[in-house]
């Protein structure tokens, strides 16, 4: 008798020691146990005792790793759940969604390992279900499999696909909501704004003298009276022969940019220091506190810059091994933010606008001949059922525009 | 010397819209049979031996053939010069570039060199001053006003020709002009084989020996064409007037000068080096980008840089046989901060085009940066963001805090800046970040390092028509395939932040336009496709040459088009021909002819418009 409550207060003191020696997830070997000073004289014997009476009590949990046998401790609230189960089945059930950690576990996963009826398995995780030991719970990777996590435990990164994902759906809205948030950054931060008149510099300290002065005397000699083509692109509209020479080297084309009123963006001199980096956006993010209910570490920020930059919509520049991002074509970029775009755009007025971020591709030729865009291009052939002879892209494309003429002109 | 179909019947169409149709059904011949004499040609093409004679001149007046004897049969055996074909369609870019560089004169002589083919001097003297006198002659232009001539007399003809030549944008024919690359080689490689090894070429040593005098036998062919532009060199003439006439080269020398300028030997025969005209297309090319990414005056810059730069360089591509044992370094120079500015219009405002921070802000020393060497050959396309000057940072940015701390109390926050340094900041920005269109290899010297920079920009075509084709998230995707290589799904899907679906039916839609491409790998060696792992990539070089044939079918059907309008508005056409109605076209036709005529013209010149257009991507693409 006196034994039983000997080991009864050595388990508690070994239970307590192991701890105060480290978190639940830590494994204790024999020696570790040992060496902790709870059991007299080193008595192996009266260790596996005590050790056996804890994992019966469920407050010690045993592991096989390639050293040998170990440890971990379990909570009382946590051994109390298991000890409060009906029967073994259904432990076992909980055990594996327990060690299945913040991942989940698959339903067919638990049934496999355990080899157990269908029926009965249901069974456990119905009668775990309502007593709220486990819930289910959606995962990322596996949408369609159903999984069971430790009801009081938040779903894993990976489960859940990280701050991008609300309930298991990429969540495109939020993502482009941030990345206009992002690229309106980099753009402010990255270009200066030449206004017509007085400048201002955002971000680097409005230094506006020498863009007044140079605005006060535009180089008349030089202004052509024609348009410039970048806004013939931006139109769409085809160019002829006679117009694509004007964007020629020797042409005066720098002046005539000089347009006053218009606030224009321009790159930044060579060697400029301040670039934001990934670690400046998520800091402005942070503190911008657009991102109330997820916080967005430096990955994940890297993550949506890293999409822009395949986006083709910014470049990194490294200054000193300091890599920064700045936006590409900075002259064709509107100084306006996304969300100023969008207000602006006006839906009557042309096409579908997909994106409010940077610049239109830049035209190319054969995207604007009908055969770079047909859907039959593969067949057409002269002979063929399609050719360019009856080509009805062709015809629409030459004579389209006529047909335009003539209602205007009557 | 395979040609892609699409490009032979883009040539052949070509010759047929400039020649008309008999030269055209010689071309076609050829294209189709490779090397022919005239019997087989006739033969071939049910044409007459005559007929085929006369289609046969046409074509070799203009370079577009080239020819050799057969040693067995003693018969001249006929084949395709392509590229001179091809060329025909950048003519019109080509006279404009003449127009901005050399003036309306230059161009006058540039446009009669096109239309006459290759010329002896003499002969288009001759034909000038026919012209001349004609107008001179008063009593003919009693009534009408008196045009204006482009070129005014024999000695700035002269005077004009000698620039161009100078430019190398015309050249001499000479004995192997009308000679294939590869019958050139032939012939060269038989000269040096009797020459210096009659034995037979033992080892390695001798192998590589051969390999040199092969190379400098070739090289020695190819400088013949320049016998002309080093005659002038010789005399100085370039030099001495260079002194008197800066910044005064686009309207042609003064009268003075022209007679400084040696006359040239009536004798030669000259046409339109297109090689070279194709290395100035490039340089406005490139200016186009940097307008776009970079701005105006910056472009402006560039396109100074590039003048001074491409002076001595010839062509785009160097001869993997020729150039190969001398390095880039050596076929591209350097220019100098000084003598660009010698160049750049005193109109132009250089503080233009670039924003305007405290020099705080701005660290010198990696501004100012050299790159002494040229980039080794890198994988493209593989992680070129990180490039390799990631060990010297730490250096740098030591020094660098020194510098700035110093210069701050010095200067103002926007100190003004002289015209050399506003210049500088531009060649500076130039040399910084992606595309790389400048290298600053010294201190004060900027050079260009077309190669990688072409294929940079090559890339960013492909992406601009990605884009337009598949829209912003298919270039995402492709982008990515193309940093990172071969990837799964789940992997593009996490690096894209996509939805599943949107992927799934991204990735399908330009597979089946060719840009990306399914790998399946087998999970065990049952290759069972239900278990296998598909893996997605893209073939860039593929795309290149898909899309090249892309524009060169374009051009056909447009082509094709003109021709079918053409023939529909065949009897208007004719009636404008005549010659009572040439020039008075509104006058004299009924209202709905001119409307139908005056349609035709303005399709023919969208048409024309958009080959040059597609030319301006295919010649990215597979030229410059
Ligand atoms: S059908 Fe018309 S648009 Fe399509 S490839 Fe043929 S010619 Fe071009």
């Amino acid at each position: 008798m006196a034994d039983r409550d000997k080991i009864q207060i050595l388990k508690d003191a070994l239970y307590e020691a192991a701890r105060d020696h480290g978190s639940d997830q830590r494994l204790f070997t024999q020696r570790d146990l040992l060496d902790m000073q709870v059991i007299p004289q080193d008595n192996i014997g009266l260790l596996m005792q005590v050790i056996q009476i804890l994992c019966d009590e469920k407050l010690f949990v045993g592991n096989t790793t390639a050293s040998g046998l170990s440890w971990r401790w379990r909570s009382r609230e946590d051994a109390k759940k298991y000890t409060s189960l009906p029967n073994s089945e259904i432990m076992m059930v909980y055990a594996m969604v327990d060690e299945a950690g913040a991942d989940g576990i698959w339903n067919r996963t638990i049934k496999n390992k355990l080899n157990m009826a269908d029926s009965l398995m249901k069974h456990c995780i119905k009668y775990l279900e309502q007593k709220g030991y486990i819930a289910s719970m959606k995962n990322v990777e596996h949408p369609n499999k159903k999984m069971y996590i430790k009801a009081n435990l938040r779903p894993s990164d990976r489960a859940t696909g990280g701050p991008w994902f609300t309930e298991g759906e990429l969540d495109t809205a939020f993502i482009n909501e941030l990345q206009e948030i992002v690229f309106d950054f980099i753009k402010q931060k990255s270009t200066y704004t030449s206004h017509g008149g007085g400048a201002g510099v955002p971000g680097v300290g409005a230094q506006g003298g020498g863009a007044q002065q140079r605005e006060k005397n535009p180089k008349k000699g030089v202004v052509q009276g024609t348009i410039p083509h970048s806004e013939d692109i931006s139109k769409g509209t085809k160019r002829s022969a006679g117009e694509i020479s004007n964007d020629d080297t020797a042409a005066p084309a720098p002046a005539k940019k000089t347009r006053p009123g218009k606030p224009q963006l321009l790159p930044l001199p060579a060697g400029y220091k301040s670039y934001p980096t990934v670690s400046d956006i998520a800091k402005f993010i942070h503190h911008a506190g657009i991102t109330n209910n997820t916080t967005l570490s430096e990955a994940d920020i890297q993550q949506l810059v890293d999409v822009l930059y395949y986006d083709g919509l910014v470049e990194p520049v490294k200054v000193n091994g300091r890599k920064g991002y700045r936006v590409t074509r900075i002259p064709k970029q509107d100084p306006r933010t996304c969300n100023q775009r969008r207000l602006d755009h006006d839906p009557t007025k042309g096409g579908i606008v997909t994106s409010f971020m940077g610049v239109e591709p830049s035209a190319s030729g054969l995207m604007e001949a009908p055969c770079g865009r047909c859907p039959v291009y593969d067949m057409c052939e002269e002979g063929g059922p399609v050719s360019p002879s009856n080509c009805v892209y062709f015809r629409r494309w030459l004579d389209g525009d006529e047909v335009q003429e003539q209602v205007i002109s009557i | 010397m395979a040609v892609i179909k699409e490009k032979a019947e883009c040539c052949t169409l070509l010759v047929d819209e400039l020649y008309g149709q008999l030269p055209a059904r010689v071309y076609a011949t050829l294209f189709q049979r490779g090397k022919l004499s005239v019997r087989l040609i006739s033969q071939f093409s049910k044409l007459s031996a005559r007929q085929v004679k006369n289609g046969l001149c046409v074509l070799q007046q203009h370079n577009l053939l080239f020819y050799s004897v057969d040693a067995n049969s003693g018969e001249a055996e006929y084949s395709v010069n392509h590229e001179y074909a091809y060329n025909l369609v950048r003519t019109g870019k080509i006279l404009e570039m003449v127009d901005n560089s050399y003036g309306p004169a230059g161009r006058d002589v540039m446009q009669n060199l096109l239309l006459l083919g290759q010329t002896r001097i003499s002969d288009l003297v001759a034909a000038y001053q026919a012209k001349i006198n004609e107008v001179n002659n008063d009593d003919a232009w009693l009534n009408d006003k008196k045009p204006e001539l482009a070129i005014k007399s024999k000695a700035q003809l002269n005077s004009v020709l000698c620039r161009l030549i100078e430019a190398e944008l015309i050249d001499v024919i000479h004995s192997k002009t009308f000679q294939s690359a590869h019958e050139i080689e032939k012939q060269v490689h038989r000269e040096v084989m009797d020459v210096y090894f009659s034995n037979g070429i033992k080892g390695t040593k001798a192998k590589i020996e051969f390999e040199q005098r092969v190379a400098e036998g070739l090289r020695k062919v190819r400088e013949e064409s320049k016998t002309l532009k080093r005659k002038l060199a010789q005399n100085g003439g370039a030099s001495k007037r260079r002194k008197l006439a800066v910044g005064n080269e686009t309207n042609g020398a003064p009268e003075e000068e022209e007679d400084l300028d040696p006359a040239l030997d009536p004798r030669q025969v000259i046409r339109i080096n297109y090689e070279k005209c194709i290395v100035e297309l490039r340089s406005r090319r490139l200016v186009q980008y940097v307008n776009e990414t970079l701005g105006e005056t910056t472009g402006y810059v560039y396109g100074q840089l590039l003048k001074q730069l491409t002076k001595n360089i010839s062509r785009c591509k160097s001869d993997p046989l020729i150039d190969a044992l001398t390095p880039e370094e050596k076929v591209t120079p350097s220019v100098t901060t000084n003598e660009i500015l010698d160049k750049v219009k005193t109109s132009i405002d250089l503080t233009l085009g670039i924003g305007k921070i405290p020099s705080k802000s701005i660290s010198k020393s990696a501004a100012e940066r050299l790159t002494p060497l040229a980039p080794k050959d890198k994988i493209p396309f593989m992680n070129q963001d990180d490039s390799d000057d990631d060990e010297e940072d730490g250096d740098y940015s030591d020094s660098d805090e020194e510098m700035d701390t110093k210069k701050e109390n010095g200067d103002a926050p926007v100190a003004r800046m002289s015209r050399p340094e506003q210049l500088r900041q531009h060649l500076l920005l130039l040399a910084e970040g992606h595309p790389g269109f400048v290298r600053h290899c010294g201190e004060d010297e900027w050079t260009v390092d077309f190669k990688p920079l072409m294929e940079n920009l090559r890339a960013t075509e492909l992406d601009s028509i990605i884009e337009q084709t598949s829209g912003r998230q298919g270039l995402r995707l492709i982008r990515i395939l193309r940093t990172k290589g071969k990837l799964g799904e789940q992997a593009l899907q996490s690096l894209s932040l996509m939805r599943k679906v949107d992927l799934q039916q991204k990735m399908l839609e330009m597979r089946l336009v060719g840009f990306a491409h399914t790998q399946e790998v087998p999970r065990d060696n049952k290759a069972d496709p239900k278990k296998s792992i598909f893996l997605w990539y893209c073939d860039t070089e593929q795309a290149y040459s898909s899309l090249i044939a892309k524009c060169y079918a374009t051009m056909v059907h447009c082509l094709q088009v003109l021709e079918v309008r053409r023939q529909k508005d065949k009897d208007v056409l004719s009636l404008a021909k005549r010659t009572n109605v040439k020039g008075k076209e509104k006058d004299m036709m009924r209202d709905e002819s001119y409307a139908r005529f005056a349609k035709f013209l303005k399709d023919e010149r969208l048409l024309m418009a958009e080959m040059m257009r597609i030319d301006d991507t295919l010649a990215l693409l597979q030229d410059y």
